[in-house]
């Protein structure tokens, strides 16, 4: 399609119109069919009108949360993701990655078409049929083992095609390998409860949370689900909240919202889990099971007083903590990846006996039946690899698995690779993996195919096309089929399906059986397609000690060796292993904790680096016994000194022009040999050596304390008790004298009067925001769904080093204590235009490009401006942002969206060109989208809530709430009107339309 | 009244010497006057391809970090606004208060001021986003009804600048009309031409000297204020915002004061070769310079009254975002740039108070570089080290320039040394009229014949 809009022309525009609008027809339909005629709108398909939306429920296949999706189309585009409201797991609201889907399906670096190795290692363009033909050639007709298929983690009707097909071919060689398998959490629960599968965390029920080292904010399982539980019953709301004590050697992002951090010596977690649970028992904290006397030998040999010297953690915190876990409904959590050293079993058996001893297995713990696709461990794909060195393997099919980056050497998947003769791969880009491959056989994206997953028992979700496929690629399950059919034979008389969607519809027939449901099936399945799918409150499974509870099989600690430093390899927040590093918003999206972007860094405490020499940004060897890797230096307070952290997800050698080559892969420095439960060891010593190399970081952080200013303001429980702590603590935050203060109320008086002049004539709204620190975690998902809302260019890691990145919305972290003995501890912000009432950009600007709407926004008008920047000097928030560059120029260097990345851009948002100013507008085309709604429907204002920004509508935690602040009922007033609420440098008299409720620490014991 | 020779260095000239030394100077170049037009206009030449470089890729290409939204550009226009201002003050004020000794000075100055001023003018182009706009910086009539934002400190700078530039250009043009007239007579081909037009028919009739000098007074008299009222209202782009650093009263004072400053500096700067090369030493002496000191000692001392209040202030205030800011200015990461300033700006000139200092021509060539360092880096403190910590930490930067802005910075002397140039070949640098008004009339029986 011709994108060219310096080209356009009426014949052009009515040729684009006509394409876009074939394509909306056919998805009116909900067919997958290709549309080969160009459609004119001379008669417009039904329910696709022209600059209306249409929305699509689906699933999010970013990671195997399953979180369910609303997909915004626009003329036949899909242009943004949002949440599903009625889905269970996440109720409407989506993470960064998930917000980052739509830049997997427009992608410039998918593989476009069928791709196969010729003789030279080249690849090169190939027809389907005969792609399919050349897999069937290979196939044959003889059943044979020597067929093995790599899958991620897939639970539905795909994961059962997969093993159907592998059995028409006489092959049970299946292995669904996902690199973030929880293989540690799995073993525990085998040994402890008997029980093949997670658990279900109930965050919301939860009053007392105790993490050891999981993440549960961050990647752990499902952390939307576990945001929205935890906002919930941790936020403050009237007097109350809950209490979140995170165990851990590193501060992750997910430990920033705790109420206390304990670091214990890397390793020994699970000690620390066991002394606990021996403190309940001892002291009869809690009223446990009966069964509880199996394990009674294991939980006497733990006494806090001698594992004290194991732990680094004092026998009376241990204690105290028993104590508060046991006071009110409580949960305890075992790390995922970020803990997962040698003995991560035992730290996980240890936690799932807390868990029981203090009665939460059953309440807030919750095991709901097996769900369907289970990913192997990690031991599974080591026998893989070596069958595949043996040359047991004969064919080796791969889809959604990235083994070649995504484990660590030394298990030899790419060299194993080699001795397979025949290789598919069914990857959407060209990954290391599909580097090696024979054939490429690009699947759909997952907004392209029709799908189902079932994302926990009870939760069967449905993905359906939202839009034509961007590429020539096809559904991985309908390739299959037709290799089948082309087969013949047995095969094919196995599976007589002859499309994927048929397969599919199938399923959900016996799905229907299945519930219950008497009604037709077309009934059926219309309307869980519009719902996303079906839903069905499960049972609790009841669960006793398994027999082997009592016996923790290996060492139960993992001990750092003599002289090394503990190296923590975590799931990059935006990154995840790595699948997301082709996505430019993922990766300028700054991290969490360090706020760094693009890049890889090692964070190490500030007192190691001056002890090794090592500043910010200097380039540092990182040695294990396995390999070296360099990265770029962070000192992070947030960590024992004994301990470094390196993100996983980049370093890859392919994978897109937006991962390619950009800083290391972790997973070299560890062991490929798989441990005690079958998974990789994220743990290993490393010794640390300064290169004398020194970059700049390309991190958006300025200075990471706040020099008393009160911007991220924070107050005890306590102190709200005692009725402290309310009104404005920003820079002044010494006593007002009284004759001051009268003198300040007078000088406000003048000012309230003065506001008044020039306001506008009538009755407006005053837009206005709300955000809740206590339930603000700092997960950043709002920033990318800004950027997806509001085409919000990237600009790379040089001009992140200039600090030019254009989030109008960021999450600005600041450090407290650390120094001198005092607690550490890190607070997040969510920074975005303030929407001043008296903005000192507005009067500064020569041409009235910046200027004040009726509604109390500060509006900026984008083909007015100069771009004299004095705007931006005078915004004490420093939320105004410059293009430097022209980002929207394909002929330009800089050009933010290649095609077709552009198709994500939002048809209602201006795309800003070189040398003007942007910023944050409250979603201004959302505001005037409902009111025009609203003025169609003969309403003179909008209900409260009607209005929901990207931002808040995202926010996993709720922590953000938007109206109007004029209207007294609103929930956003009432916010505002909390005693918590601040507002940021409100000392300056810029009159914010945004209020901050202040962070709340629960320090209070029990 | 001072005398334009002090009788024990040279003999008086007459007034036939005065018009043939001056009108000597517009003789036929030297080579090495080409040599340096011709280094002028390359370096110009790479100011101008880096301009466009930044025009076609965006202003990405400077050094620009943000909070530093302003760099090199703006602080070099200030600079060069400030360097505009002495010419005024030497021409307009010092003839409204009748001091003689301006005369032979004062047309230089006045050209620097001009050629300062178009020098300036393009930065604020330069700088913005789209500089294919910056005409909408004027009110001007227009279908669309958009009008300019007279709230904005950034219009009354234009105003203040262009009014500043019509005035200025004027003023040297009319002190230049009898001088044209003057070396109109022995000049020939396209020259004759230039002095015939651009002396607008100037015989030098009683009547015509009535009214010129009438006119002459009412221009001083119009733009005195002018220099007192722009660097205030440029100082204005500053101290109406809310930067830490930039809010501050003292500010039009501060930057008048500096402004003439630097400007005398300059004139110091560009005094001491013309003199030598243009072999003027009889009409610009050394008691010329020694004024010239006193006024840069004078200026000096209150812009150096004028850092230390600013720090008292900051102190006083109790605004802890004020004092930070000056903490960060004297210890943070720009504090080389502030010592530089605080050196060449406040403790050098110091040294002026010394007679033998004032009096030597070298010492004061090498001050007056100094000074025009010094006050350089005075500008690009107060801009770029007041925005780089203002109230966000989270949202601090450091900005260092690029190539592209010292090109262009270079770029920018190149243009203000290649109107200089051009104008001293081509007229008259020492005003022929002026300096014979100051010595005494002569007697019949001296006169030569």
């Amino acid at each position: 399609m011709a994108e060219n809009s310096n080209g356009m022309n009426r014949r052009k525009f009515l040729t684009v119109l006509g394409v876009t609008g074939g394509g909306a027809a056919a998805l009116s339909g909900c067919s997958s069919d290709s549309v080969e005629k160009l459609i004119p709108y001379l008669v417009p398909p039904e329910n696709q009108v022209p600059g209306v939306a249409t929305w699509y429920a689906s699933t999010c296949r970013e990671c195997p949360a399953g979180c369910g999706l609303h997909v915004r189309v626009r003329e036949g585009r899909a242009v943004k993701v949002e949440g599903n409201p009625d889905h269970p797991v996440n109720a409407g609201r989506l993470c960064a990655r998930g917000q980052a889907s739509l830049q997997g399906l427009y992608n410039p670096d998918r593989v476009r078409q069928p791709l196969s190795r010729t003789a030279d290692g080249k690849f090169e363009p190939i027809a389907w049929e005969d792609a399919i033909a050349q897999v069937a050639e290979r196939l044959g007709g003889s059943p044979s083992d020597g067929v093995r298929f790599l899958t991620g983690h897939e639970a539905g009707s795909f994961d059962r095609l997969v093993d159907e097909w592998l059995a028409a071919f006489g092959s049970r060689g299946r292995v669904a390998f996902e690199p973030l398998g929880y293989e540690a959490l799995r073993h525990a629960n085998r040994t402890v409860f008997g029980i093949d599968g997670l658990a279900r965390h109930d965050f919301a029920a939860a009053d007392y949370v105790l993490s050891f080292g999981a993440d549960f904010l961050d990647t752990w399982l499902s952390p939307v689900e576990h945001a929205r539980g935890f906002g919930a019953r941790h936020g403050y709301r009237d007097g109350h909240m809950g209490r979140y004590v995170h165990v851990e050697p590193r501060l992750s992002m997910t430990a920033m919202s705790a109420d206390e951090w304990v670091a214990p010596r890397p390793g020994s977690e699970g000690l620390l889990a066991l002394s606990v649970a021996h403190v309940i028992v001892r002291d009869g904290l809690a009223s446990t099971p009966a069964d509880v006397h199996r394990v009674r030998p294991l939980l006497d040999r733990h006494v806090p007083e001698t594992v004290a010297a194991e732990t680094g953690v004092p026998a009376d915190t241990v204690a105290r903590l028993a104590r508060e876990f046991t006071a009110g409904p409580s949960v305890a959590l075992a790390g995922g990846m970020g803990i997962q050293h040698a003995a991560a079993h035992v730290t996980a058996a240890a936690v799932n006996l807390l868990n029981y001893v203090a009665g939460n297995v059953g309440r807030t713990v919750r095991f709901e039946g097996t769900p369907t696709g289970r990913p192997a461990p990690y031991s599974r794909l080591v026998e893989l690899t070596s069958d595949m060195k043996g040359g047991a393997v004969r064919a080796l099919f791969m889809h959604g698995a990235n083994p070649v980056h995504g484990t660590p050497p030394g298990l030899g998947f790419r060299d194993a690779m080699q001795a397979v003769p025949f290789k598919v791969s069914f990857a959407r880009f060209m990954d290391e993996t599909a580097q090696a491959c024979d054939l490429v056989l690009p699947d759909h994206d997952p907004l392209e195919q029709w799908n189902d997953f079932e994302t926990r028992p009870g939760v069967h979700a449905l993905q359906q096309p939202v839009m034509q496929p961007v590429f020539d690629t096809r559904a991985t399950g309908d390739v299959l089929l037709q290799v089948t059919a082309r087969v013949g034979g047995p095969a094919s008389a196995r599976l007589t399906v002859t499309s994927f969607k048929d397969y599919l519809q199938r399923s959900w027939a016996a799905l229907q059986a299945r519930v219950g449901d008497r009604r037709p099936f077309a009934t059926f399945w219309t309307e869980a397609l519009q719902r996303g799918g079906v839903w069905r409150e499960p049972s609790t499974q009841r669960v006793t000690l398994a027999a082997s509870a009592g016996s923790l099989e290996g060492s139960s600690t993992w001990r750092l060796p003599e002289g090394r430093l503990a190296l923590i390899a975590y799931p990059s927040s935006a990154l995840y292993d790595g699948r997301g590093a082709n996505r430019p918003w993922l990766q300028e999206l700054p991290d969490p904790v360090t706020k760094t972007t693009w890049t890889t860094w090692v964070e190490i405490h500030p007192e190691t680096g001056a002890e090794l020499g090592i500043a910010e940004g200097d380039v540092v060897e990182i040695a294990s016994d396995m390999a070296t890797i360099r990265a770029q230096a962070y000192l992070y307070p947030g960590l024992r000194r004994d301990t470094v952290a390196v993100p996983m997800g980049q370093g890859h050698t392919a994978f897109g022009r937006y991962a390619e080559g950009r800083g290391a892969n972790v997973l070299h420095l560890l062991d490929a040999e798989p441990t005690a439960f079958g998974g990789v060891a994220t743990y290993t010593g490393v010794t640390l050596r300064a290169t004398g190399e020194h970059a700049p970081l390309p991190k958006t952080e300025g200075k990471p304390r706040q020099m008393g200013r009160g911007i991220a303001q924070m107050v005890t429980l306590e102190e709200l008790a005692r009725g402290e702590g309310h009104g404005e603590h920003g820079a002044h935050a010494a006593p007002v004298p009284e004759r001051i203060e009268e003198i300040l109320d007078h000088w406000q008086e003048g000012q309230d009067e003065a506001t008044k002049y020039g306001a506008y004539e009538g009755e407006h709204p005053r837009w206005g925001m709300a955000v809740d620190l206590s339930r603000c975690t700092g997960c950043s998902a709002c920033v990318t769904a800004c950027y997806a809302e509001n085409n919000i260019a990237t600009v790379g890691p040089e001009s992140v080093r200039r600090g030019r990145e254009m989030s109008w919305l960021r999450i600005e972290r600041y450090f407290e204590g650390g120094e001198n003995g005092e607690p550490f501890e890190a607070r997040v912000l969510p920074m975005l235009c303030q929407q001043c009432g008296s903005a000192p950009c507005e009067t500064v600007c020569p041409v009235f490009a910046a200027y004040h709407t009726p509604d109390g926004l500060n509006g900026q008008i984008y083909n007015r401006c100069v771009g004299t920047r004095y705007c931006s000097n005078n915004c004490p928030y420093k939320v105004r942002y410059f293009n430097w560059f022209d980002y929207q120029e394909p002929a330009d260097p800089t050009f933010a969206w290649p095609e077709p990345l552009h198709w994500l851009l939002n048809p209602d948002v201006t795309v800003r060109s070189k040398g003007v100013m942007e910023k944050c507008t409250f979603c201004v085309q959302r505001i005037r989208d409902k009111q025009n709604q609203a003025k169609l429907e003969d309403r003179d204002r909008l209900a409260d809530g009607e209005v929901l920004t990207a931002c808040q509508q995202t926010c996993p935690s709720d922590a953000i709430v938007f109206g109007d602040l004029n209207d007294p009922n609103s929930r956003v007033s009432a916010l505002a009107r909390e005693t918590r609420g601040y507002h940021a440098l409100g000392e300056l008299n810029t009159r914010p339309a945004v209020t901050y409720l202040k962070k709340v620490r629960n320090l209070v014991e029990g | 009244m001072a005398t334009i020779a002090r009788e024990d260095q040279i003999t008086r000239p007459t007034y036939q010497e005065i018009t043939r030394d001056i009108t000597a100077t517009l003789g036929r170049p030297s080579r090495g006057y080409y040599v340096l037009l011709g280094f002028v206009l390359v370096v110009l030449a790479i100011g101008a391809a880096a301009l466009l470089y930044q025009i076609r890729f965006g202003l990405g290409v400077a050094g620009y970090t943000p909070p530093v939204m302003w760099g090199v550009y703006i602080t070099t226009f200030v600079f060069w606004v400030g360097i505009a201002h002495s010419g005024t003050l030497i021409s307009a004020i010092l003839y409204l208060f009748r001091s003689a000794w301006r005369t032979s000075v004062y047309r230089t100055a006045e050209a620097m001021t001009v050629f300062a001023v178009m020098t300036a003018g393009l930065f604020p182009v330069i700088h913005v986003g789209r500089l294919w706009y910056a005409y909408w910086l004027f009110p001007y009539p227009n279908q669309r009804q958009l009008w300019v934002n007279f709230k904005s400190p950034l219009l009354w700078d234009v105003f203040a600048v262009s009014t500043y530039f019509t005035v200025s250009t004027l003023f040297l043009i009319v002190g230049l009309v009898p001088d044209l007239a003057a070396v109109r007579e022995k000049a020939t081909g396209w020259r004759r031409k230039l002095y015939e037009i651009t002396s607008l028919g100037w015989r030098g009739t009683d009547q015509q000297w009535r009214h010129y000098t009438r006119a002459y007074l009412y221009l001083a008299a119009l733009a005195a204020p002018l220099v007192l009222s722009v660097h205030s209202v440029v100082s204005w782009d500053f101290a109406m915002s809310i930067v830490p650093g930039w809010h501050a009263t003292i500010f039009a004072p501060y930057f008048v004061a500096g402004a003439i400053y630097s400007g005398v500096a300059m004139v110091v700067t560009l005094l001491v070769p013309l003199r030598k090369v243009f072999r003027v030493q009889r009409y610009i002496t050394v008691e010329h310079f020694e004024n010239l000191a006193k006024l840069l000692l004078l200026t000096g001392l209150i812009v150096g009254y004028a850092y230390a209040v600013e720090y008292f202030m900051a102190w006083y205030s109790g605004s802890p975002y004020e004092r930070a800011a000056f903490w960060n200015r004297a210890f943070g990461d720009y504090w080389w740039a502030t010592w530089t300033m605080i050196l060449c700006n406040g403790v050098l000139p110091l040294i002026l108070f010394f007679r033998k200092v004032r009096q030597s021509i070298p010492a004061l060539f090498v001050l007056s570089l100094f000074v025009n360092l010094g006050m350089w880096f005075e500008r690009f403190v107060i801009i770029v080290v007041s925005l780089s910590f203002e109230y966000e930490p989270y949202a601090m930067g450091h900005y260092t320039p690029s190539w592209v802005e010292w090109a262009i910075l270079a770029g920018s002397f190149a243009w203000f040394f290649m109107w200089f140039l051009l104008f001293a070949k081509n007229f008259p640098t020492v005003s022929i009229t002026e300096v014979k008004e100051i010595i005494p009339m002569p007697r019949k029986q001296r006169a030569h014949s």
